[in-house]
């Protein structure tokens, strides 16, 4: 991935050229058809010419809520080029894309590798202007609103465990963290016996936090065992719309993620970690690379860690922008140079991940969790929380409030509590519509849930998911039919496209969604959506597609009537005409 | 082995550890309709048609779950049938698949599934994404990608079989696509013609040049015959049209080759009918061929190989027979060469 990011900045104009791609086939020894297979699968590469400066505009839920299209307007307006077109100069090429991890700061939009939030047309033009002198490169030049620290909301009143040293520790600084206690956890660990770390993990009751919200001390002990490598594995492709935590956890506290790998390497028996991180993280990759330099430096990662007997050490593998490597073993394919297809199960990781060694693949926020609960103990870390989802949650704010970021709060905060306190409200005193929680793989919540508690299970009772922590708020405002155009236009953008019923289904969905948006529905089609979805639900290969049922049938929960509104050709509806003309003009879909 | 006891469709069966769900009820004759998975490549578990009930609730692909102790099976029910109607609706509207068109009619798996589930022409209401047709760049191949289902056994079967690569999968989601090399046309890419892709292609999707406008699979006759070419000696099923022509040669998984050609023996048997064959012995007369007797023609043969004996000796003489021959007619030849010559000077084509 490293060399074809490279080859792509080193081209100038965005691009991997046949020839090229030949010879990273020949010098790699690989048939031609991987390299275009792979090539091929993940969307930040192109083999067509794009131009010296890549623009890529988020259209995901938070963004587009938060007025992407406007986005669209301002830069048509500015440089003349819709989206699939460049500037005729070379130097402005404009792309679409899904989430790119700081939606409490949509709309954003990312140049080159740059990410840029808090978008106005009135910015978009002294944005682009900056770049007319710029050269590409990979080092990354955010705009100082997308930094970690200032998307965490600063409110009193959180619990902040995971958050305590954030902006406190220097995330670029290993001496600032071993000053505020850093790797004590890690020299427990060494002295403890294996077996009890991960009994303590259990016992603390750690749930993963990427979504799935399995066990991940019972996890660590389905790793297999005996005279065999093994891995851990940081799944840090945060790609679910509206979710931004891990990012800013890699950010600003690097090495806390560190420390809690190794401890999951000791108690596993592996001595090599990778963290897979979303190839638009530029920043966290830096700054992950500084960390695990300087922990080798200090003899923390290596041969013989901290004068022990255990070896361990990690490295950063880089993702391409594929939402389905989020799954962990798409995520694991595409470690190993592979389209990133998820595979059958079983074999689970634990027994045959990568290069089909017993492989533990974790969230950062799971990980990061463990040298906390090594720390302070199983019963401080149940201290707070639901009885089967103890400890505290991220839970990241976007869309409609007065304030958004990320938030820590004990597992099962409220919707009411979250919008009000945390979010501040409603912008203008605009009234709450509905929220989607868990992304896009998650459902929607009307006003009748403002008090369910927002853990794992207990909105899995009311046919949504609290997913990875996602709170978007919309108001009055916003058309559900439109918002669930945007939703499965991204099913179909990031499926895999490897088994049936999601790489066919996305699509009909996605065009289903298309005929309301467009008002040429039949009040049957909302029938024919639902059956489709439930075939998916039913057959999908992962998650991704069994997951469009939930947003559907959630708002056909509340918003049925507007669906058959939408049925109507006389109806109008601002909205929805507006995304039509914007997102699939130009280059298309 | 280990063995496993299980019921499939109230069936107590038989299986063994690391056999899968769809292996076990094949040895026994229970069909699960399936098109990813087929038993010389790797496993995919992506078309999911295979999916069965196990133990009352769970839907699984058959293909990929491993057999495990008391394991309950059913393999239809309503809900299956219903999951396998939606899959195959929508396999339809994916692609183009006219089978009034289609040189596989008759032979396609999708067309068998679809007939017994009963699942009609698409309503229109998705309008399928136009792929590539390549059907004049190979000599050997025709590729028309609308009808293909991308279950992938092509790319398996040129990854894992033939371990040339030509094939994989490129784009994602709806517009995955197939790729021969680098997106070059199938007749400038690296594909040896061993036809394995096509043998496995479970629709019209892969095609050989041969078999176009030369009958219906069901006029198709076949005879099972051993390849002239090579020491393998590889089964081959050599399929006839009503006018006697040979169409299409298709690898017999129970010989030495498992169901594996190379392109001689793919595509080597056009000899066989070819109107250049000698029917008469001719002798060069005066720089040209003229038709000749048997009898004169053995004449001049062994006049010439006495000659040649006595003026040289046995040794500058050799046979080299042919592997289009009988064994018979090979035993014939040594036998001539040794007894009558008097030299050891032999060879074969299939000691290559």
């Amino acid at each position: 991935m490293l060399i074809l990011r490279d080859l792509e900045v080193q081209s100038g104009k965005n691009m991997l050229d046949i020839q090229t791609l030949r010879g990273v086939a020949e010098e790699m020894n690989i048939p031609e058809s991987d390299v275009a297979g792979f090539v091929g699968f993940y969307t930040m590469f192109n083999t067509k010419p794009r131009a010296k400066f890549l623009i890529r505009v988020c259209k995901s839920g938070p963004c587009h809520v938060m007025g992407s299209t406007t986005i669209f307007d301002a830069i048509q307006k500015h440089l003349g080029i819709g989206i699939g077109e460049g500037t005729k100069d070379g130097m402005f090429f404009l792309e679409k894309c899904e989430c790119l991890g700081v939606c409490s700061v949509a709309p954003a939009m990312m140049i080159n590798y740059d990410i840029h939030g808090n978008l106005t047309p009135k910015r978009i033009v002294s944005i682009l202007n900056s770049y007319k002198k710029k050269k590409p490169s990979l080092m990354e030049d955010c705009g100082k609103e997308v930094e970690g620290k200032t998307c965490v909301i600063n409110e009193p009143r959180q619990t902040k465990r995971l958050l305590e040293n954030i902006g406190v520790v220097d995330p670029l600084r290993i001496d600032s963290y071993i000053g505020k206690g850093g790797y004590e956890s890690l020299k427990k660990s060494l002295a403890m016996d294996p077996s009890k770390i991960i009994d303590t993990v259990k016992d603390s009751g750690l749930r993963g936090r990427g979504g799935a919200g399995f066990p991940a001390g019972m996890k660590w002990s389905f790793v297999g065992k005996g005279p065999v490598q093994k891995y851990v594995i940081c799944n840090a492709d945060e790609g679910e719309p509206g979710t931004f935590k891990d990012r800013i956890l890699m950010e600003e506290n690097p090495h806390l993620l560190i420390e809690g790998m190794a401890i999951c390497g000791f108690a596993i028996d592996a001595s090599l970690g990778y963290i897979y991180v979303r190839g638009e993280y530029r920043r966290s990759i830096e700054r992950l690379q500084v960390a695990i330099d300087q922990a080798r430096k200090k003899g923390i990662l290596g041969k013989n860690i901290l004068g022990s007997k255990f070896s361990f050490d990690v490295i950063i593998k880089e993702g391409g922008g594929a939402y389905v490597c989020g799954e962990e073993t798409s995520l694991i394919n595409s470690m190993e140079g592979k389209r990133g297809y998820p595979r059958f199960k079983p074999p689970f990781p634990g027994g045959a991940g990568f290069n089909n060694l017993p492989s533990n693949v974790n969230n950062v926020e799971t990980l990061m969790s463990v040298p906390l609960i090594i720390e302070k103990g199983a019963g401080w870390y149940k201290s707070v929380g639901q009885p089967n989802c103890s400890g505290t949650k991220l839970y990241c704010l976007s869309g409609k409030l007065n304030r958004t970021g990320m938030v820590e709060l004990p597992m099962g905060a409220t919707l009411k509590e979250i919008i009000n306190v945390y979010g501040k409200g409603l912008p203008k005193g605009r009234k709450f519509k509905f929220a989607q929680v868990g992304g896009s793989a998650g459902g929607i919540l009307g006003k009748d849930l403002m008090d369910l508690p927002l853990d794992i299970d207990q909105p899995m009772k009311q046919g949504v998911t609290l997913g990875s922590g996602v709170v978007l708020v919309c108001d009055e405002g916003t058309c559900s039919v439109d918002f669930l155009l945007q939703i499965l236009s991204f099913f179909e953008h990031e499926s895999c496209g490897q088994c049936v019923p999601c790489r066919v289904g996305t699509a009909h969905l996605h065009h289903l969604a298309r005929k309301f948006a467009s008002r040429t529905a039949v009040p049957g089609d909302i029938d024919l959506m639902v059956e489709k979805a439930t075939v998916m639900k039913k057959a999908s290969l992962c998650a991704l597609g069994q997951s469009p049922i939930m947003p559907i049938t959630t708002m056909l929960k509340y918003f049925r009537k507007e669906f058959l509104q939408h049925c109507d050709p006389k109806h109008k509806c601002p909205q929805c005409d507006r995304s039509l003309s914007r997102y699939y003009a130009g280059g298309g879909h | 082995m280990e063995s496993i006891q299980l019921t499939i469709n109230g069936k107590q069966l038989a299986g063994h550890r690391g056999q899968t769900i769809l292996e076990v009820a094949g040895e026994n004759n229970i069909d699960i309709p399936h098109l990813c998975y087929h038993p010389r490549i790797s496993k995919t578990g992506a078309c999911r048609i295979c999916l069965v009930r196990v133990n009352g609730t769970m839907l699984k692909t058959a293909c990929t779950e491993p057999v495990i102790a008391d394991m309950d099976v059913v393999t239809e029910d309503a809900e299956i049938s219903q999951i396998r109607t939606g899959l195959l609706e929508m396999l339809l509207s994916e692609g183009c698949h006219n089978c009034l068109y289609c040189e596989w009619n008759g032979e396609c798996e999708l067309q068998r599934l679809c007939q017994k589930y009963d699942v009609q022409e698409p309503s229109g209401v998705f309008k399928n994404r136009e792929r590539t047709v390549d059907t004049e760049s190979s000599n050997g191949l025709r590729r028309n990608e609308n009808r293909c289902i991308l279950c992938g056994r092509c790319v398996k079967a040129c990854g894992e079989i033939q371990m040339q690569g030509v094939w994989n999968f490129t784009g994602r989601g709806s517009s995955t696509t197939l790729t021969s090399d680098m997106f070059a046309k199938l007749g400038d890419s690296s594909c040896v013609m061993c036809g394995t892709c096509v043998q496995l292609c479970p629709t019209g999707a892969l095609s050989f040049q041969t078999v176009l406008g030369r009958g219906q699979a069901w006029d198709l006759k076949k005879e099972t015959s051993v390849c002239i070419y090579c020491g393998v000696g590889c089964q081959i099923d050599f399929y006839t049209n009503k006018e006697g022509q040979l169409v299409k040669a298709i690898g017999n998984e129970n010989g030495p080759n498992e169901g594996h050609l190379c392109v001689k023996g793919r595509f080597g048997f056009d000899f066989v009918q070819s109107d250049k064959r000698l029917t008469k012995p001719l002798i060069k007369k005066n720089g040209k061929f003229e038709e000749a007797s048997w009898d004169e023609a053995l004449d001049l043969v062994s006049s010439k190989l006495t000659e040649i004996k006595s003026k040289s000796g046995p040794d500058s003489i050799m046979a080299f027979s042919s592997a289009k021959c009988t064994n018979e007619e090979n035993y014939l030849m040594q036998k001539f060469m040794r007894a009558v010559i008097g030299t050891n000077n032999v060879d074969h084509c299939a000691r290559l």
